[in-house]
């Protein structure tokens, strides 16, 4: 059997390892357009910042091809898939044959069509060789602009805060992270970025960006000018199905695949921020691009290519933990609602104290999403329950106490080892301690 | 490989492993002077209350670990040969993302957020049971006065 892996970040790394592990002799293959050794994207604003080095951000081993004999090809982009001779041709021609086939080509940032986004100066925040032109421009540079206040214009306008650079933040819609968090928690998290001198600009847009040979300044929609000696544009991301278009396989915005991670061809697999999977949180197909996601999916779909049946389920698109400054947040699931209809059969429960803010929406005593922002210990815990649409109509009235946790579900071990050993039945009763001389006898 | 297993009858909720655990995590091996010192000391093992009884939580060091494939950096890591998943002592170093925290469906990872580096810089991490490397029993297994929690050996192909 041959194995080839188009991609070389989350997805594709891990379905690599995995492939190892399932198939011991078989010959894998990984095709990567970048010719860094694999490394971890979002860890990209820390080596602006100089919070790391850049030894630090490679996820596996340096020796990991060599562990675990698997053939790396760095810095070659497949250009095109020929799925009726089973193989793949490179963009210096020389061709691949595969029997089982992955396409994690992952995703590329959005560009807005507008004036002079060809200039100098202008950056996406998207791979190491971003990360290092910005770093470069950062030493004359006294003030950005970032267009987009989702994760990575963030953490790009923080890393750039950091290197005392006056930094504004534009964003199209009203709040911080519009896909991820509500209002409140776009609050406390504003406030702690406007503690680094972060501006931010809500409901506007760029116009044009203007300068000659290398940006000056940026116009917005309402006409009015800005300084600034570099843009990062960080309005999203784009999943790149071009190859797999022009192979044929069924795609929409994504490439679409079942829950054994296939395509319309049967040997051809794909994951990560390429596909579009079924989100039990929202019931909608949708695409994600979180690295937790890429690498649960190059997992199983690495189990699936080595002949190991097996569904994916409980898959949820929004995953994301992050902390900026000072404030952690983690969003999980739906955690937005949206149209009137919707809000009929949604329940709400928040917790706003100070800077603590914690939110579930219930639907039919199911958890489907969480906002925790400044307390997130246990939030894995909310998370579980939300994979695995545990019914909580039994504990709605304490959900948010802080108390509350695992214990309460110890005999749920979602799917892995349990750590107790079997209690007598009084154990559980309100009148334990009337046994109490038996029951702790054992 | 070897995992905590728990006795919950004999469990008084007295949260000794909790002090146990935070004493042999600091740098002093003692829960009082490290409680004055930074990092502050946190507990890596939960005693829970669920209905007025107590549960002590701790990590099972899964099989198919989440917090593993959460990692963005790579360093939480399910060691090959121990079976124990741990995110100290690796090339790549936590950097305080909280992915795991989202990702453990059992609320067993701490958050330490004033960990000195080596050039005096703070920074975040996260804390997480490591089955006690340098010690032959978990300390909250030697600790605990009511023998509670049991190391026990299974079978599992890592």
């Amino acid at each position: 059997m041959k194995y080839l892996i188009i991609g070389g970040s989350a997805a594709g790394m891990q379905a690599a390892e995995e492939l190892r592990k399932k198939d011991k002799k078989s010959e894998i293959t990984l095709i990567s357009k970048e010719k860094d050794y694999p490394y971890s994207r979002c860890l990209l604003s820390r080596y602006v910042d100089k919070r790391m080095s850049i030894n630090n951000f490679y996820f596996k081993t340096d020796h990991f091809f060599k562990d675990k004999n698997i053939k790396a090809v760095l810095g070659k982009e497949v250009i095109e898939i020929k799925r009726q001779e089973k193989k793949v041709i490179c963009d210096d021609l020389k061709e691949f044959s595969y029997d089982k086939l992955l396409i994690a080509t992952g995703s590329t940032p959005w560009m807005p069509d507008i004036d002079g986004i060809n200039l100098a100066g202008v950056y996406t925040f998207h791979s190491l060789d971003d990360a290092k032109k910005i770093k470069e421009s950062i030493k004359n540079a006294r003030k950005a602009v970032v267009l987009g206040a989702g994760f990575i214009g963030l953490e790009a306008a923080y890393a750039l805060s950091k290197n005392n650079i006056d930094v504004t933040v534009i964003e199209k819609g009203s709040q911080l992270l519009p896909k991820q968090i509500d209002l409140s928690a776009s609050k406390i998290i504003q406030a702690d970025l406007e503690e680094l001198k972060i501006k931010i600009i809500f409901d506007e847009s760029l116009s044009s960006i203007n300068g000659e040979g290398r940006i000056d300044s940026v116009t917005l929609m309402n006409n009015s000018l800005m300084q600034c000696d570099m843009l990062i544009i960080a309005i999203g991301v784009r999943p790149n199905v071009f190859l797999a278009k022009k192979a044929g396989l069924e795609t929409d915005r994504g490439i679409i695949v079942d829950e054994f991670f296939r395509t319309s061809d049967k040997d051809i697999y794909a994951a990560g921020d390429v596909i579009e999977i079924n989100d039990i949180a929202t019931g909608k197909r949708d695409l994600s691009a979180t690295w937790f996601n890429a690498v649960l999916h190059g997992k199983y779909a690495a189990g699936n290519m080595a002949g190991y049946r097996k569904r994916y389920t409980g898959a949820v698109g929004i995953q994301n933990a992050v902390q900026f400054h000072r404030i952690p947040v983690i969003s999980f699931g739906k955690t937005l609602l949206e149209g009137d209809d919707e809000y009929k059969d949604y329940e709400v429960i928040t917790i706003l104290k100070g800077n603590v803010y914690k939110k579930l929406i219930i639907k039919a005593n199911r958890i489907v999403g969480m906002i925790f922002v400044n307390d997130i210990n246990k939030s894995g815990f909310y998370a579980a329950l939300i994979r695995n649409s545990v019914d909580i109509s039994m504990y709605k009235d304490r959900i948010l106490d802080s108390d509350f946790s695992y214990a309460y579900f110890k005999d749920n071990n979602f799917g892995e080892y349990n750590t107790y050993f079997k209690t007598d039945e009084c154990w559980e009763r309100p009148d334990w301690w009337a046994h109490r001389l038996h029951c702790q006898m054992g | 490989m070897k995992k905590l297993k728990m006795h919950l009858e004999r469990c008084t909720g007295c949260m000794r492993c909790e002090l146990e655990c935070m004493a042999e995590h600091s740098s002093s091996k003692s829960y009082m002077r490290a409680s004055l010192s930074k990092p502050l000391p946190k507990t890596r093992i939960f005693v829970e209350s669920m209905l007025e009884r107590s549960v002590p939580v701790v990590c099972r060091h899964c099989k198919e670990p989440l917090c593993v494939s959460a990692c963005m950096t790579g360093c939480m890591q399910k060691d090959s040969k121990t079976g124990v998943v741990s995110n100290m002592g690796h090339e790549q170093q936590c950097v305080g993302c909280w992915m795991c925290i989202m990702a453990c469906p059992y609320g067993v990872i701490n958050t330490s957020t004033d960990v000195v580096g080596i050039k005096g810089n703070v920074f975040s991490q996260a804390l997480k049971c490591d089955l006690c490397p340098d010690r032959e029993n978990p300390a909250c297994l030697e600790g605990c006065p009511n023998e509670v929690i049991e190391l026990v050996d299974i079978k599992e192909n890592i």
